[in-house]
């Protein structure tokens, strides 16, 4: 057998060093950055850098010293020099969406935004692909598309706000991934500036570029291997048309059985999402959608396609609905009433502020099969713990969002929240699962690395940092867990998030 | 444990995982003797490696079913799987992994995520790549190491999945995958276009940007390739011009719908002749085009990667030096097989100076994909450089710090 524990590598990552305000480093530091970006792109007060002390994880927080806004990559790139050549540790940032701590500047230093960077460098719809700077939202790429026929496929729920950077550091996915993919399935090549501060191309818009698959192992490094500054992204054919429906099940168990069943007849919808009693109760409370008060579940299904074949697979979509006890099934027939549908899905996260004061969303996956048995032990998790827990997630993928109502101001229920999100995220993996399928380790799951990979995987990830990133400067302390060893700053969970959910 | 005689070449069986890396790390601590991972043989001499001298790691008793959850739509096998074996398994469920196979008798589902690859389908299925949801590879030096895991969406830790996908035995041996399955469609069909000039063919192909049809596949051939790959399918197909050959798969009313459909786009493009095939026929024709792309006695096969709009340029320059050319033509991607008639280095020099000059040194790639073994030395495999050639080095570095696995592969495939 190979001896795992002898697989570490011996990092010893360095000490980076600790900026202090007003110090002569640091009004050198100040002064060189300003030289690149000029003195509007550039943010050191104290007050003003409290907005970027942490992104949608609100546990955590660490105020970064510099926030940084560069317009070009040239500028990153002499950016991350000056940091090398000070020693001081930096990051990139988006839209500051994420939901594990991706932003969270730990021991303080140099933030990246690239927001500023949002242009569309080529659209090519003959090639099939767009090249665009990594600030620029998601949602305004298809928009940008509107009317060619092609869309960019992956939506987060967060696509009005979050980066194509963004989603690149974190493979997002969304409503639409079981059928078209999540980020990396539509990444053709992109460019970055190392933690040197060298600049690299990786990838291409040709079909396949000989040699290894970099670009393919750039995406989900959660920001650890350097900026994204410009990403070449396949473009989408619009579907001709959509069906999109909702399906009122007694209980969960009949709703998960119809989608099971779904998918072993050959039926990929494009997005399957479910809410469970809890949260239709909310919903209908707020919003008056008109769904049953007692129902167990409610599906929301969307086909598409083309137009011909549409009708055929709603039919057995409905006899598959039928089948197992669906109580009533609404459709939309117009793009406005497709809409409405849609609505109740997505407000669903409104209504939640109704029931609480505060809530914590999971992000655990298992195996789409399981869903029944994951559903049922957070409700007993719920009923253990005493703590309301409602669902809605992307049921097609396996992927659960139960989100955890408590009250903030009780240490003693903040504590369950974290008891029983632990609980919930082992279960998942008992199940065959993942502890996150959409938002990322970053510093809020870096604990259950060493649960679901052991010291050789690890040690495996490790070196593969390394070739990108081998001092660590750059987004330190992320995705892995810190050798035993290590002095650097940690991070340990205190306290549930109060984040935005999906 | 030693390994095994078998021909000129010795060969170590392993029939497990730990076995194979306690062999490798065996080797990493003593005599670094090169290492050769192998699954169906199929392309061994493909890229033309030099002579190998070393062991053959051979994946072929790593061949079993470790989990398939059906209604998961997931499966995870060990690499030695052959890929007929794993699609009569799938297939018996109404599932298949949609992506083109040739030799898929011989050839294992290891090799074909080391070599990533794929065929006329990839145009709208993608690779393999989009399919490997976790993997476990033994690196140079003995390190069992996995990523990913069993379910279809899952962000915890580093892809390195994609790291090894295409990497052809250079950073580790795959040892086992899981993969993301799809269901089967109801049928297929082909319609088969004859065209006068490679300009008609590309005004037909920009019309695919916004064709009101879906296709699976979109397949170019010259007249050369065409009547090929009408002769190996059995069919008699015209084939004395350009064809587009172009591929439904669905629900048989969608199918049916599509190819009519396609016909009355492309009336204007005044086709020659069309002709549809269905069914039975169609699935031959398919597997004929999945094939040919790499099957080949010629004395040189090569692979040009373009931008489809910029393909027909290369293609037109191809027929014109009297190469059989097939194309996944909405991907850029052409496979070109030289005449018999190239019979020495020298012409064959001629000939891919004359091809390289309608190439865009920025966006294209042309390789060898096969040749005479006695011109492999002397023919550049690739244009240039890919990007990222240099980090690409550190991998191989630090996954196989001494160089003992499949160590000439990669480092032949770039004229530096
Ligand atoms: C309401 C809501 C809904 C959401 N829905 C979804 C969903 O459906 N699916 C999903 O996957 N996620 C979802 N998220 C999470 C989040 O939106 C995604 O992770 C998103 O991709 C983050 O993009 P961002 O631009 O906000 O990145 P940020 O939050 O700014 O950064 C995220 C990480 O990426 C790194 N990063 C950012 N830009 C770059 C760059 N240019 N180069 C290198 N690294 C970079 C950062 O360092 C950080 O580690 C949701 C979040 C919210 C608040
Ligand atoms: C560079 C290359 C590109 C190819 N591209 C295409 C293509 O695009 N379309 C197409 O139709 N055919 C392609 N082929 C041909 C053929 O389809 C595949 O090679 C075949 O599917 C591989 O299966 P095999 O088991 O026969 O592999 P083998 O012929 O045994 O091995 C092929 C390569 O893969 C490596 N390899 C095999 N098993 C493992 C393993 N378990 N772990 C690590 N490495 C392993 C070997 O070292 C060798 O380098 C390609 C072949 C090569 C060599």
């Amino acid at each position: 057998m190979v001896d795992d524990t002898s697989q570490t590598i011996n990092l010893s990552a360095p000490v980076l060093e600790k900026l202090e305000a007003g110090s002569r480093p640091f009004s050198i530091l100040i002064q060189k950055l300003t030289g690149i970006v000029g003195k509007t792109d550039i943010l050191y007060n104290a007050d003003e850098l409290l907005v970027y002390e942490c992104d949608g994880y609100i546990v955590d927080k660490s105020v970064p010293d510099i926030v940084i806004f560069p317009t070009s990559t040239a500028q990153v790139s002499e950016i991350v020099k000056l940091c090398n050549e000070f020693n001081v540790p930096f990051l990139a940032r988006g839209a500051g969406t994420s939901l594990s701590g991706g932003c969270l500047p730990i021991g303080g230093g140099v933030m990246i935004v690239l927001t500023r960077m949002k242009q569309i460098l080529e659209l090519n719809l003959r090639d099939r692909y767009a090249i665009v700077e990594p600030g620029m939202v998601n949602l305004h790429l298809t928009n940008a598309l509107k009317g060619t026929g092609y869309h960019y496929a992956p939506d987060p729920s967060s696509q009005g706000a979050c980066t194509i950077g963004g989603n690149i550091a974190t493979n997002s996915g969304g409503p639409h991934t079981l059928k078209y993919g999540v980020t990396t399935n539509h990444v053709l090549g992109l460019e970055a500036v190392l933690p040197d501060g060298s600049v690299i191309e990786l990838g291409g818009p040709t079909a396949e570029v000989p040699g290894y698959d970099l670009h393919g192992v750039y995406v989900g490094n959660e920001g650890t291997f350097g900026i994204c500054t410009k990403a070449i992204v396949r473009l989408t054919r619009d579907p001709e048309a959509h069906r999109t429906m909702l399906a009122v099940f007694q209980t969960i168990g009949d709703a998960t059985r119809a989608i099971s069943e779904m998918i072993a007849e050959g039926i990929i919808p494009s997005a399957l999402e479910m809410m469970d009693h809890g949260i239709i109760q909310a919903v209908e409370e707020a919003f008056h959608f008109g769904f049953p008060l007692d129902a167990g579940a409610v599906l929301l299904i969307e086909v598409d396609g083309l137009e011909v074949a549409l009708d055929a697979e709603v039919s057995k979509i409905l006899e598959i609905c039928n089948k197992n006890n669906v109580r009533e099934i609404q459709r939309a027939d117009t793009p406005e009433e497709r809409m409405l549908i849609w609505k109740s899905r997505k407000q669903a996260f409104g209504a939640i502020g109704r029931l609480s004061p505060s809530y914590c969303t999971q992000d655990g996956v298992v195996p789409r099969t399981r869903l029944p048995e994951i559903l049922e032990f957070i409700e007993q998790t719920s009923k253990k713990y005493g703590l309301r827990i409602v669902n809605v997630f992307h049921a097609g993928d396996g992927n659960v969002h139960p989100i955890l109502l408590f009250d903030e101001r009780d240490q003693g229920q903040i504590q369950l929240v974290l008891e029983a999100s632990e609980e919930i995220l082992e279960k998942c993996l008992e199940l065959g699962g993942s502890v996150t399928g959409e938002h990322g380790i970053g510093v809020e799951k870096i604990n259950f690395m060493s649960r679901i990979f052991n010291e050789t995987d690890l040690a495996m990830m490790e070196r593969v940092r390394n070739i990108f990133n081998p001092r660590q400067i750059c987004s330190r302390d992320k995705v892995l867990p810190p050798h035993a060893s290590d002095n650097s700053p940690k991070v340990s969970q205190t306290h549930p998030a109060r984040r935005a959910p999906h | 444990m030693s390994p095994l005689q078998s021909g000129s070449q010795e060969e170590f069986v392993p029939a497990s995982q730990t076995e194979l890396s306690r062999f490798i790390a065996e080797n990493a601590a003593g005599n670094h003797r090169q290492l050769f991972p192998v699954g169906g043989r199929t392309s061994l001499a493909v890229c033309c490696p030099t002579s190998q001298t070393g062991i053959q790691l051979c994946t072929s008793q790593l061949n079993r079913v470790v989990d398939y959850p059906v209604r998961d739509l997931t499966i995870t096998v060990e690499a030695g799987m052959r890929i007929d074996e794993l699609n009569k398994m799938i297939s018996a469920e109404g599932q298949r992994l949609p992506i083109d196979i040739p030799q898929s008798n011989r050839a294992t589902i290891g090799g074909v995520i080391a070599t990533n690859t794929s065929g006329p389908k990839r145009f709208s299925y993608g690779t393999i790549r989009d399919y490997v949801i976790g993997i476990s590879a033994i690196d140079g030096q003995g390190n069992l190491f996995k990523s990913g895991g069993r379910v279809v969406k899952n962000v915890a830790g580093y892809d390195l999945g994609k790291m090894l996908v295409g990497s052809l035995g250079t950073l580790a041996v795959i040892s086992q995958v899981s993969l993301n399955l799809r269901p089967k469609p109801q049928t297929i069909s082909m319609v088969w276009f004859q065209f006068d000039s490679c300009q008609t063919v590309d005004q037909a192909l920009e019309a695919i940007v916004t064709s009101g049809t879906r296709p699976i596949a979109v397949e170019y051939c010259n007249a050369k390739a065409a009547s090929q790959i009408a002769a190996e399918a059995r069919l008699e197909l015209p084939a004395d011009q350009h064809i587009l050959c172009i591929c439904y798969e669905g629900p048989e009313n969608e199918v049916h719908w599509q190819a009519n459909h396609i016909v009355s786009e492309w009336n204007q493009y005044s086709p020659l002749s069309v002709q549809t095939v269905v069914t039975e026929e169609a699935t031959r024709l398919y597997n004929a085009f999945t094939e040919y792309q790499t099957s080949s006695d010629d004395p040189v096969t090569l692979k040009a990667i373009l931008l489809p709009s910029q393909m027909m340029k290369f293609i037109e320059m191809a027929t014109r030096l009297n190469i059989a050319v097939q194309a996944h033509a909405a991907d850029g991607i052409v496979f070109g097989h030289l005449p018999d008639s190239a019979s020495s280095l020298d012409d064959v020099q001629q000939i891919l100076n004359q091809l390289k000059k309608t190439i865009d040194p920025k966006t294209g790639y042309l390789n060898i994909y096969q040749c005479e073994s006695e011109w492999s030395h002397s023919l550049p495999l690739f244009c240039s450089p890919p990007a990222g050639w240099n980090l690409m080095q550190q991998f191989k570095n630090a996954l196989d710090p001494e160089h003992v696995l499949n160590s000439q592969r990669f480092n032949e495939l770039v004229e530096i």
